[in-house]
């Protein structure tokens, strides 16, 4: 625990602390100047970082929000005359600002209408800076003094070490943002968008909130950009400078801040890299070095698709030669990025700090972090009210898709500490119904009361808000996160600390909360010592499992169990059945589609059966056996048809 | 031009139907073919062989993005097509520039630039070629798909792909076909644009910007509806610089595109899906 906890902050310390003191002992303007852009492409990186990385959008926008940064920075310098912090300000709200107006449109949108909407974004961020010459000076540029910071003047080192300091404070405050909620919640939200809001979280709002904050980051790198080169132009911010902090981010690696760090280097590096044909011949050799030994392991343990393996020896082969016969490798500069790039996308999709990572997270030991004890379930789950009163009333409700009308005018009522089953042949309506009533299609009439009040209609998130909670048939688990994050992700009432004091790393004590209700969740289902699993590796039933554990974590009123004993195995079946006894006995009341008749007659105490998006029968799972409509809507024919006399002269036409 | 930027937004529906994925370095397909033909004009070739020539080229560059950069983001189901189809797109703008060179060159044509009266418009015989030839592509290639087997194998693809496969169609092999067609169209208006633009490593990046914005306008979808939103959004470009200044012409498609998708993001023309779990 020690040793991780050194490990891990004190290679962050150590490395800042380093940095720090370059300048010291280090005199030479250029590297000062280097040193300076590192900086702050660290920062503009760890923006970009939140988007491309967590929540896993292609963003070409973010080299406009580093433009709209420096540009405000250097105006408010230049026309108003303000200080440096009061322009940094500036550029970090103006970042915030284009980026929430940016991201509520196009966050509706998935994938490649996504990356086409901030390419669009960026291309009229230049042209606008282009062409309002009256404000931006258009293509002759802009020109400022670097401003005073609280009244000093700062020296280039004064400069560089702001810079390292915002790099710090950037770090750290998004720590804190990633180990938080907010970080698991915008994992979990690119897995399954749906079920983020069928779990409470808001994926739209956290989406347009993870994407201003990396704007935001840009816009303060830009401030810092403006006030490092004194001289701003529109040319700067186009697409080239996008797929050069692209590279920086996916060949540093995704999802880590030292991979957006590793990215700053290099991009900060590259002309010089470049520029030397030795050094450059080597870093390509290198590069195919570890393309073939990468490939040939790969090859071996059939990890990967042979074409994974190959097109990074290919590209990397096609660089070696390349600088061999090219005479000029500036010209070529674009070319040689999109090989490396290809190759990192293509051969090492976690990029080089997450193979690093890895790497030495094994072979130093590090273990991972303590996972608090259980809660008593108890103090999770509500106690036992059993009083049978009508707590979801459904009525006349009715759901159309064009002329098929799945839910036909269907009027239910669910009462308080029953299980109640919803059965029917497949195409009945249980689906839909399920769909509707947890707002995932809205209705296309009728009525819908949770508690005697009008459950909102079609909104996962609102209905999930006001107490209900589901599993899905198809499971939608955050694959990505490991078993008590999928949990955690989900649970209700326990993170209190507002975002301001989140971000300054002071809601431990929320998390460990949080942890031990988790806990206490995944025991319940039997799934304690698989905490740390991810939730794609787990076994079938497990997974199934995990869903109800995460959907106990809204703490609801009503669980809509959807179809939860699919595609189990016998034991697993039983194991089921004894876990939803021991939910309905916490007081949740429990509405089951379920196919396997014998788990249906085994728990419910009421059953609905559909057919045709209407209800043909309601009653104990006895009855309802029984009914002449139920077997003939799951058999087709019914005995007693049979029997009666063919009426009138009419033969049956069969 | 509002033509042109339809033709090229056919061949992202192309693609889109099939695989549920475009190519982002199209304006370097655009911009590679029309290099490349030139380059066999300037050997002697005859006006139609040097067609012919930059069809096939246009169609074999598809289908390199396909196998390099789709297939792979495919079978793994992520979107890594977006990233992987722009540094192809990046390494051929690289190429082109070096290759080539940054100057613009004039691309002879047979086709007379000299302006027409009719009916009080000015038009030229080489903007009347540009109509005819977006027209005939994208009438031949619907007649494909719908009168040949391979042609329907590539309409049950994008219909169901799952269910396709099932009745026996590879469908890895009918998204390499529209690939190949999306790259032969975008080769075309490579062809036609040529002649007007000059061929240059930038020609194709602003018509690239609108060619999208054209498609998403219409929706990816939409069949004949880029036709119809081109022509709209050429003649809202001729307006905005011959009222605002020159400067702004690619304004009005971007913020068109922004609208589009914020307000109807399937588009003017296309349907909405239905969301199922």
């Amino acid at each position: 625990m020690l040793k991780r906890f050194l490990w891990l902050r004190g290679a962050e310390i150590f490395a800042l602390l380093l940095l720090a003191a370059v300048p010291l002992w280090v005199s030479n303007a250029y590297a000062l100047g280097l040193l300076t852009l590192l900086a702050i492409y660290g920062i503009l990186l760890i923006g970009l970082d939140v988007s491309v990385g967590y929540l896993g959008q292609v963003n070409l926008g973010h080299a406009a929000f580093l433009g709209l940064g420096a540009y405000a920075a250097g105006l408010c310098v230049t026309l108003l005359g303000w200080g440096m912090a009061g322009a940094l300000a500036m550029s970090v709200l103006v970042g915030l600002l284009f980026g929430g107006l940016l991201a509520l449109p196009a966050l509706r949108l998935a994938g490649p209408q996504f990356a086409l909407a901030t390419l669009s974004f960026s291309a009229l961020t230049t042209t606008v800076l282009n062409e309002w010459e009256a404000l931006t000076g258009g293509a002759q540029g802009l020109s400022l003094a670097r401003p005073p910071l609280f009244g000093t003047n700062l020296t280039a080192h004064g400069f560089y070490w702001l810079c390292l300091v915002l790099l710090g404070l950037v770090w750290w405050v998004m720590r804190n943002l990633l180990a938080s909620q907010w970080g698991r919640a915008f994992e979990a939200l690119r897995d399954s968008p749906i079920a983020c809001d069928a779990m409470g979280v808001g994926t739209y709002r956290h989406k347009v909130a993870g994407f201003a904050f990396g704007s935001a980051l840009g816009g303060l790198a830009g401030g810092l950009y403006a006030f490092n080169f004194q001289y701003l132009q529109p040319q700067s911010f186009t697409y080239e400078l996008m797929v050069i902090l692209l590279l920086g981010v996916v060949l540093g690696g995704r999802k880590s801040l030292w991979g957006a760090f590793f990215g700053a280097c290099l991009i900060v590096l590259l002309p010089n890299l470049l520029s030397n044909r030795l050094l450059f011949e080597m870093i390509a050799a290198a590069g195919l070095l570890i393309a073939v030994i990468a490939g040939a392991r790969a090859y071996r343990h059939k990890t990967q698709q042979i074409f994974q393996s190959l097109a990074p020896i290919f590209a990397m082969g096609l660089l070696v030669i390349g600088g061999l016969l090219v005479e000029n490798t500036e010209n070529w500069r674009k070319a040689i990025f999109a090989l490396m790039l290809f190759s990192v996308v293509v051969g090492l999709p976690d990029g080089v700090m997450g193979f690093v990572a890895t790497f030495l997270v094994r072979s130093l030991g590090i273990v991972p972090a303590r996972i608090e004890p259980a809660a008593r379930l108890d103090a999770v789950l509500n106690q036992p009210v059993s009083d049978a009163k009508p707590l979801l009333e459904l009525k006349n409700l009715r759901r159309y898709f064009g002329g098929v009308k799945a839910v036909d005018d269907i009027s239910l009522t669910v009462r308080t500490g029953q299980v109640h089953g919803l059965i029917g042949p497949n195409g009945s309506g249980k689906s839909t119904l399920v769909n509707v009533v947890s707002g995932l299609y809205a209705p296309t009439g009728g009525e819908m009361l949770l508690q005697g009040v009008a459950l909102p209609m079609g909104s996962l998130l609102k209905v999930s808000r006001a107490g209900v909670a589901r599993t899905f048939q198809n499971l939608q688990l955050f694959g990505e996160l490991s078993a008590i994050d999928n949990v955690m992700v989900a649970l209700k009432d326990v993170y209190r600390t507002p975002l301001g004091l989140l971000l300054l790393g002071l809601a431990a004590a929320d998390e460990r909360v949080a942890q031990a209700e988790a806990m206490a969740l995944l025991a319940l289902v039997g799934l304690q010592d698989e905490a740390r699993s991810l939730a794609k590796d787990l076994t079938y039933g497990a997974q199934r499992r995990l869903e109800i554990a995460r959907a106990l974590a809204r703490k609801p009123a009503l669980l809509i169990l959807d179809e939860p004993a699919a595609g189990l195995a016998k034991p697993d079946v039983q194991t089921l059945i004894v876990l939803i006894r021991t939910i309905q006995a916490r007081g949740i009341t429990i509405v089951l589609i379920e196919h396997h008749m014998d788990v249906v007659s085994e728990l419910c105490d009421v059953v609905t059966v559909l057919d045709g998006g209407k209800i043909i029968a309601e009653g104990s799972p006895e009855y309802v056996k029984r009914d002449s409509k139920v077997i003939k809507a799951y058999l087709g024919v019914v005995q007693e048809e049979f029997a009666e006399p063919l009426s009138g002269k009419e033969l049956p036409a069969c | 031009m509002g033509l042109v930027y339809a033709l090229i937004a056919y061949g992202f529906q192309l693609t889109y139907a099939t695989s549920k994925s475009i190519n982002f370095g199209q304006g370097e397909l655009v911009m590679l073919s029309a290099f490349f033909s030139l380059t066999l004009l300037n050997f002697g070739a005859p006006y139609w062989l040097m067609v012919i020539g930059g069809l096939l080229f246009g169609a074999a560059l598809g289908l390199v993005v396909e196998r390099a950069a789709v297939r792979l983001a495919l079978q793994q189901k992520s979107e890594g097509w977006i990233l992987l189809s722009i540094i192809l797109g990046l390494l051929g703008f690289s190429a082109a520039e070096n290759i080539w060179g940054r100057d613009d060159r004039p691309f002879p044509t047979p086709i007379s630039a000299d302006a027409l009266h009719v009916f009080g418009i000015n038009i030229t015989p080489l903007e009347i070629s540009v109509a005819i030839g977006v027209f005939a592509v994208m009438g031949l290639v619907e007649l494909f798909k719908r009168k040949t087997l391979l042609g329907k194998a590539f309409e049950a693809v994008s219909a169901d792909r799952d269910a396709a496969e099932l009745m026996g169609i590879s469908a890895t092999r009918t998204i390499m076909l529209s690939y190949g067609l999306s790259g032969m169209v975008a080769a075309m208006a490579g062809i036609l644009i040529a002649p007007i633009t000059t061929v240059g490593p930038t020609m194709a990046s602003a018509l690239i910007l609108k060619a999208f914005a054209v498609a998403v306008v219409a929706g990816l979808d939409s069949g004949f509806g880029v036709v119809l939103i081109g022509i709209f959004l050429g003649a809202l470009e001729s307006l905005t610089s011959f009222y605002v200044g020159s400067g702004w012409r690619e304004a009005p498609g971007l913020i068109l595109l922004i609208l589009a998708l914020a307000l109807r993001p399937n588009g003017v023309f296309g349907k909405a899906a239905i969301v199922k779990v």
